[in-house]
């Protein structure tokens, strides 16, 4: 095929953007669905028994780090596969924290968000510079790399991990262990960090974003420096990981290299492709149903979790190519002939 | 006066072809200057080259004085050196008033502020939206560029080169492609465009050329062929002549723009 | 000074093999900009098949055997890989799909062997140890190394010298040009997923003698294949030769020095080129810009 349809055929898939439009204030439609999602989330521990209430407040954790990697793939366009190692930092950084400095989850969350962004600042250069997918195969390397550092280091205990790690507190209080406390700590985290991510994807960087996944030369013919955005927004993304990894270990508390390895960077990858890239609540969704068949559906076929994901990886790549949000969008956007359509005369001077 | 632009000996080569050989060019402030020169001149080399898409291989690019020649693209945008593509490069995933409200943020300094949602930046979005204004496109703001028409693709991209607060700004083919009403209406924008604008024009048209253009050079083989007011240079034997052996001049351009 | 010259050769050895499987993952890249994820997994069935055709000790006769059935698996492997990839033009969801790929084939596997730790025995005639440098040194190996010199001058003339090579060199550098001159890539996009996905699994029943054959190995494998083409530069075969002899030494050398520090030495010696030269050692175009 030809670069042009290979260009035209992307925009096509954009349709399905939820934040098209940033200048577009929130619409009627926003809190009228927001609040009572919340307001369900809130309330799901009162009717829910604390199995299923460990199992939501996982993946409101995995959410966190999915909407990292929407950030990057969604709203900037760069595929990654790499972001669970910032997750895994975060989670590192807050069970480190739990055993040696203050079971605050407060404290563990900056302390996790600062580590998130530093572990991305530092290895992030050589990444940044690449786009599309070169810079899947980049952070993919680069998050293998953390990995077999978590693996090997004795320091973090090696291939065992960290365990051990005291419950969490808030602000001096005691210790919390009941679950349903434990996820309405980690939910509102959750909500905040959604916010924050909302507001970025609304805010003029959010702009500067879908101009360097849109058109980068353009962007540099405006006067941008594309790679620099795409920098700014790689720090970004680790610390909303980094946040997301406290969160996974404030109930947990524990960790290993198994948290921060191939698998789960490609389970929040697909999250993002099942719930639409650029749409925020989308792959929030995607989350939910990734990390429950990867869960439960496989205790129904044997324990063969990784067959179903792979046929679910298929699946989705043919069957909703726009993810969840695009079935909600509209459809049928005019499109004219493309920007190399055959009707106009060419020139070669 | 001195240029606003400036060539000194440009060259452009790739390996031992120079599809751009010793440019020598002035283009004075205000001064709205045309670049034309049949198929293979070199006029879209020469355009990369000054824009700064293509490193020059020898000579220099001045603009407002400072040697430019080595900046790269961004850097000459920033201090106002704006280009148009042949074919418009917009940003088809992002809303027309996007397209715009990204060279504005850019200009006030606000493009990587990400504290408070884009449209409480009252004045960038206000000056956004007059761009469109002035290019008639205010009621298309929530579209998609993608769901543009052609012509509508080349207005936006016409309004979000004055939104980066260009002093020169260089049109790669503008009328390419266009019907004839979508060409009126695009002459007509640029001519109700403010005087101190400096513009650096690559056309087929001639028509357009010499409806627009107050300066012509002309371009052949990579070499400056003629240079100056549009009668002189539609008249000069050696443009007739270089490439034309005994037909007229209009004939080549006609069948050069009209391809 | 001894025990150097044998971690030379043992990073000869991981050369040879790595530059076998790393082949196919970077011209497919350079090619057609797909990520193949489940290069790994076509690797390990390739290990699967020396575990159940030659198992604890056969003969010159059953290893080929092993390695023309493990040519035909991975050639058939690559072949539907090539397929399905195809079916879409987004190259994140060509991805995604090597990567589903990649979870089935695994799990299968998984299911077949179980998730035991297999070793395969080299075959009977070169099970043994000759004296290099004053200390026995596994025959096997050495074949091994021969193996990886006869195939990096078969790809060189393959490549640089035939008029396929020259296809395939014109694909890498710029692929529209070369459908434009109505030359039909599909077949040879598909032929060279095939033949790279063959030569994986070959690698895999290689390395068997050497590495065994246990779940996640995939991974691993296709991590150090991917730090190859990364090192080496995209859709280059030099690169890919270059890149593999490279982490060979450097794997071997920091097995040997540092057992500790082996896995971030490659790491490191990544991130420096990646630093310095952004497209790799060997580039055959620029994929990354500064």
């Amino acid at each position: 095929m030809t670069a042009a349809s290979e260009v035209e055929s992307s925009y096509e898939r954009q349709d399905g953007d939820v934040v098209a439009g940033p200048a577009r204030r929130r619409g009627p439609r926003g809190p009228l669905v927001a609040v009572p999602v919340i307001a369900l989330l809130v309330a799901a521990p009162l009717v829910l028994g604390p199995y299923p209430v460990t199992t939501m407040t996982r993946i409101l954790a995995f959410a966190v780090l999915v909407l990292s990697v929407d950030l990057l793939t969604g709203i900037t366009g760069l595929p990654t596969l790499g972001q669970a190692a910032y997750f895994g930092v975060g989670g590192y950084t807050a069970v480190l924290t739990g055993l040696h400095v203050t079971s605050d989850a407060a404290v563990q969350v900056v302390a996790a968000l600062a580590a998130g962004v530093i572990a991305a600042a530092a290895t992030g250069w050589v990444a940044v510079r690449a786009r599309g997918i070169v810079f899947l195969m980049l952070t993919l390397a680069i998050g293998e790399s953390v990995h077999q550092v978590a693996d090997t280091w004795k320091a973090v205990g090696g291939s065992n991990g960290l365990s051990g790690m005291p419950p969490i507190s808030l602000f001096g209080g005691p210790p919390i262990i009941a679950a349903g406390f434990v996820y309405w700590w980690v939910l509102a985290v959750a909500i905040v960090v959604f916010a924050a991510v909302a507001l970025v994807a609304r805010s003029p960087y959010g702009r500067t974003l879908r101009g360097v996944r849109d058109n980068e030369a353009r962007m540099r013919a405006l006067g941008y420096r594309p790679t620099l955005a795409r920098f700014g927004v790689f720090c970004l993304a680790g610390g909303v990981a980094g946040a997301g990894g406290a969160l996974w270990v404030s109930q947990a508390r524990f960790i290993s290299p198994g948290d921060l390895g191939f698998e789960i960077a490609a389970l929040a990858l697909l999250s993002v492709v099942i719930g639409g890239r650029g749409s925020l609540w989308g792959p929030c969704l995607g989350a939910a149903v990734v990390l429950l068949v990867r869960d439960n559906l496989s205790a129904y076929v044997g324990g063969h979790g990784p067959l179903v994901l792979g046929c679910l990886f298929v699946a989705v790549v043919f069957l909703v190519p726009r993810g969840l949000a695009g079935l909600t969008a509209p459809t049928g956007v005019r499109r004219p002939a493309g920007p190399a359509g055959a009707h106009r005369r060419e020139s070669a001077s | 006066m001195t240029a606003l632009l400036e060539l000194k000996d440009l060259t452009r080569s790739y390996g031992s072809l120079a599809a751009v050989d010793g440019v020598d060019l002035k283009v004075m402030p205000g001064e709205r200057h045309a670049l034309i020169g049949p198929n293979g001149a070199g006029k879209s080399t020469l355009f990369a080259t000054v824009a700064g898409t293509l490193r020059a291989t020898g000579g220099q690019v001045l603009f407002s004085g400072a040697d430019v020649t080595s900046l790269p693209e961004s850097e000459r945008a920033r201090r106002g050196m704006l280009r148009t593509y042949q074919h418009s490069s917009l940003f088809l995933g992002c809303s027309v008033l996007d397209n715009v409200a990204l060279a504005v943020q850019r200009v006030h300094r606000v493009a990587h502020r990400f504290d408070r949602a884009a449209w409480r930046f009252r004045r960038a979005e206000a000056e956004a939206n007059r761009h469109l204004d002035s290019v008639g496109l205010a009621d298309r703001a929530g579209a998609k560029a993608a769901a543009l028409s052609h012509g509508e693709r080349r207005q936006l991209e016409v309004a979000m080169v004055l939104a980066a607060q260009p002093t020169l700004v260089m049109f790669d083919e503008p009328t390419a492609g266009m019907s004839a009403a979508e060409t009126e209406r695009f002459v007509e924008l640029i001519q109700r465009l403010p005087g101190n604008l400096t513009l650096l024009i690559v056309e087929h048209d001639l028509d357009v050329v010499f409806r627009l253009a107050d300066r012509v050079t002309v371009l052949h083989l990579g070499r400056v062929l003629a240079s100056g007011p549009p009668e002189r240079v539609q008249g000069d034997p050696q443009v007739q002549q270089a490439y034309l052996g005994t037909a007229r001049t209009e004939d080549l351009f006609i069948e050069a723009g009209d391809r | 000074m001894d025990t150097y010259l044998v971690s030379v050769l043992n990073g000869l050895a991981m050369g040879s093999l790595l530059f076998a499987i790393a082949l196919g993952l970077s011209l497919v890249f350079g090619m057609m900009d797909v990520l193949n994820l489940a290069h790994g997994a076509v690797y390990l069935s390739g290990a699967y098949v020396a575990v159940a055709v030659v198992g604890d000790g056969a003969g010159m006769a059953v290893f080929v055997l092993a390695v023309l059935v493990a040519a035909a698996t991975g050639a058939i492997l690559g072949g539907a890989l090539a397929g399905l990839t195809r079916a879409t033009p987004h190259h994140l969801d060509q991805a995604l799909l090597t990567l589903g790929v990649a979870l089935v084939i695994a799990e299968l596997l998984a299911v077949g062997f179980g998730n035991d730790v297999h070793s395969v025995a080299a075959p009977a005639p070169v099970d043994g140890g000759v004296t290099v440098f004053g200390e026995t040194y596994p025959v096997y190996r050495l074949l091994v190394i021969a193996f990886g010199m006869v195939l990096a001058v078969a790809v060189y003339f393959l490549v640089e010298r035939s008029r396929l090579g020259s296809v395939i060199r014109a694909t890498v550098a710029d692929r529209v040009m070369v459908s434009a001159l109505g030359i039909n890539t599909g077949r040879v996009l598909v032929g060279v997923f095939a033949a790279g996905a063959a030569l994986a699994a070959v690698g895999g029943v290689l390395a068997g003698p050497i590495l065994g054959a246990q779940p996640g190995l995939d991974e691993k494998v296709l991590l150090l294949a991917l730090v190859v083409v990364v090192i080496g530069g995209l859709g280059s075969v030099r690169g890919a030769l270059l890149g593999a002899v490279l982490i060979g030494q450097v794997q071997a050398l920091g097995t040997a020095l540092l057992p500790e520090y082996a896995s971030f030495m490659i790491f490191a010696a990544m991130a420096v080129v990646l630093v310095l030269r952004p497209s790799g050692l060997l580039p055959d175009r620029t994929a990354v810009h500064a």
